[in-house]
């Protein structure tokens, strides 16, 4: 029953316009995120090759190619920012698009009045969501490798391991928005309004927390840089404190690691980082499955 | 004597605070085309969400085909199929799609042959490959009672059937309930407002007046009983009245 599910759901997906134009935006931004990299990289080595030439004419010694000391996988550093926001938002669509059907069409009443069981349900629509998030950062890494081959011509093993983890982690994280997008659909009445909470939830998450936890510093809401000398300001601190806890900022640090655009640390530091993302997964998960159990399908159909 | 398909005893709903069940007893007998008739928030719904297992009754019993719908769910769905009143399905899914579906979540063991079957025993075959979300009132109204004949239960439940159909599809819904009662054999609930059809439809009836079953008998001993009455029509107004 729950794979029956699944395969229903991820063939309605299909079928969404709505969610084939955010794929198409984020598989869009992924390749742009190489170009970027690749226009970054091309501007800078001819700028060097241009150097060297006049350093040579004029006897004088050529630095290294800076190109050479940067980590391969920082080409792709957009990444990080373009998951949070677009990937982020597409999650939600998938989650929300996952019961809003049942909820407002009323084919819930159809569905349950069938030999199906709420548990079954609710776990087909998560696995849904999980193997379809699993598809679009394939798709997702797939165009990452071929941007970096067309700027390196060659990708180690080792750097393709850690996009591997990179994408692995940014399902993690994505998780938390399709579960979010279930979650409002199952606590509203209305298809508006549900979606509305979800894109609250997503601005909130997304923005307001980082900036109140990285103690107004905005730039460390967009991009995973080294936090600035700390201060002793009690507020300071106790943003700082928080900031273990919000989940766009520890994914963003712990992606920095993964891709080494960040400031070294240890493995457990890194996984101490992932930790509240896996934890609000679990916490949303099992939300999700109460309110299913819940929930009065029968007073579902038009909503609006 | 045909044996009892749905039992309802003592049945009672309320929502939050208010009544809008009271009591009910009810017996409908295998084969019977019974029609549940009643004002705007009579109850009707309620009673069709609580027999086929949607919500948890307050209290009181109801069994469909002996299985109790609180405690044997599972086999209570087993037995029936339910077309809700003004049901979408799956807008962006083909007729066959959405009927595979549901056939699956039946436990059919050969889902793409019951739905070519059911179409076929429709006249909607054509209709297969369509996009449902395309479909009109009527169109939806044929794929909406494929998708619960396709296990083909025991039990049919339909709520408010006629609802937004022209008069001509309101003619070729009355044919399919009585083929599907005649040729299949399935008993069938129907939840109406539109009393000529019940006239022509069903075999016996019950009027529900605010949560409360104020009468249950056949058609011909209820035409038998108020004799003065020209129509059903006329006989629903002095029960809904007098009660």
């Amino acid at each position: 029953m729950i794979a029956t599910i699944a395969a229903h759901q991820v063939l309605s997906l299909r079928r969404q316009r709505v969610f084939l134009a955010l794929l198409a935006t984020l598989l869009t931004m992924t390749a742009l995120a190489g170009v970027l990299g690749w226009s970054s990289h091309h501007t800078i080595v001819r700028v060097y090759d241009e150097a060297v030439k006049l350093l040579a004419s004029t006897g004088k010694p050529a630095p290294p190619n800076p190109f050479l000391l940067k980590p391969t996988l920082s080409l792709l550093s957009n990444m990080v920012v373009y998951i949070p926001l677009i990937g982020a938002l597409l999650a939600l669509i998938l989650g929300h698009l996952s019961i809003v059907d049942d909820e407002t069409n009323g084919t819930g009443r159809l569905v349950f009045s069938r030999q199906v069981t709420r548990t079954s349900y609710v776990l087909g629509k998560i696995a849904s969501a999980a193997a379809v998030l699993a598809v679009v950062l394939t798709a997702s890494l797939l165009v990452s490798v071929a941007s970096l081959l067309v700027v390196n011509h060659t990708i180690a093993a080792g750097d393709f391991g850690r996009l591997g983890l990179f994408y692995a982690l940014s399902w993690l994280y994505l998780m938390v928005f399709a579960l979010i997008g279930m979650v409002t659909v199952l606590m509203t009445r209305r298809r508006s309004i549900a979606l509305l909470s979800a894109m609250g939830a997503w601005l909130v998450i997304t923005f307001v927390i980082p900036q109140f936890t990285s103690g107004l510093r905005p730039t460390q809401s967009l991009n995973p840089i080294t936090d600035p000398a700390s201060t002793s300001q009690t507020f300071f601190k106790i943003t700082s404190t928080l900031r273990s806890y919000s989940v766009v900022e520890q994914y963003k640090q712990a992606s920095g690691q993964i891709l080494q655009t960040a400031t070294a640390e240890s493995v457990g530091q890194t996984i101490q980082r992932i930790l509240p993302i896996a934890g609000l997964v679990i916490v949303l998960a099992l939300v999700t499955v109460r309110l299913v159990q819940r929930h009065d399908f029968s007073r579902s159909a038009n909503s609006e | 004597m045909n044996s009892p398909v749905i039992e309802l005893r003592g049945l009672s709903h309320r929502y939050d605070t208010d009544p809008v069940l009271r009591d009910i007893d009810l017996t409908i007998e295998a084969g019977e085309i019974f029609g549940f008739l009643g004002h705007n928030g009579a109850g009707k719904t309620t009673a069709i969400n609580i027999i086929t297992t949607l919500i948890e009754p307050t209290s009181g019993t109801a069994k469909v085909c002996g299985y109790d719908v609180v405690t044997e769910r599972r086999d209570v769905t087993r037995c029936i199929g339910y077309l809700p009143a003004e049901v979408r399905m799956y807008g962006h899914m083909t007729a066959a799609e959405n009927l595979e579906f549901f056939a699956k979540l039946s436990g059919v063991t050969e889902p793409r042959k019951a739905v070519a079957e059911t179409l076929d025993y429709l006249d909607c075959a054509e209709l297969a490959n369509k996009r449902v979300g395309s479909f009109s009132t009527g169109m939806r109204q044929r794929i909406g009672i494929a998708q619960a004949i396709v296990h083909r239960p025991k039990v049919l439940f339909l709520d408010e059937p006629t609802s937004g159909l022209d008069p001509l599809g309101v003619r070729q819904l009355r044919a399919t309930i009585l083929r599907l009662n005649g040729d299949l054999g399935m008993t069938v609930f129907m939840n109406t407002h539109l009393l000529s059809e019940v006239s022509k439809v069903c075999t016996t009836i019950g009027v529900l007046n605010h949560g409360e079953l104020i009468y249950k008998d056949s058609i011909e001993e209820t035409t038998r009983r108020f004799p003065d009455e020209a129509s059903l029509e006329d006989i629903y107004v002095r029960m809904e009245t007098s009660s």
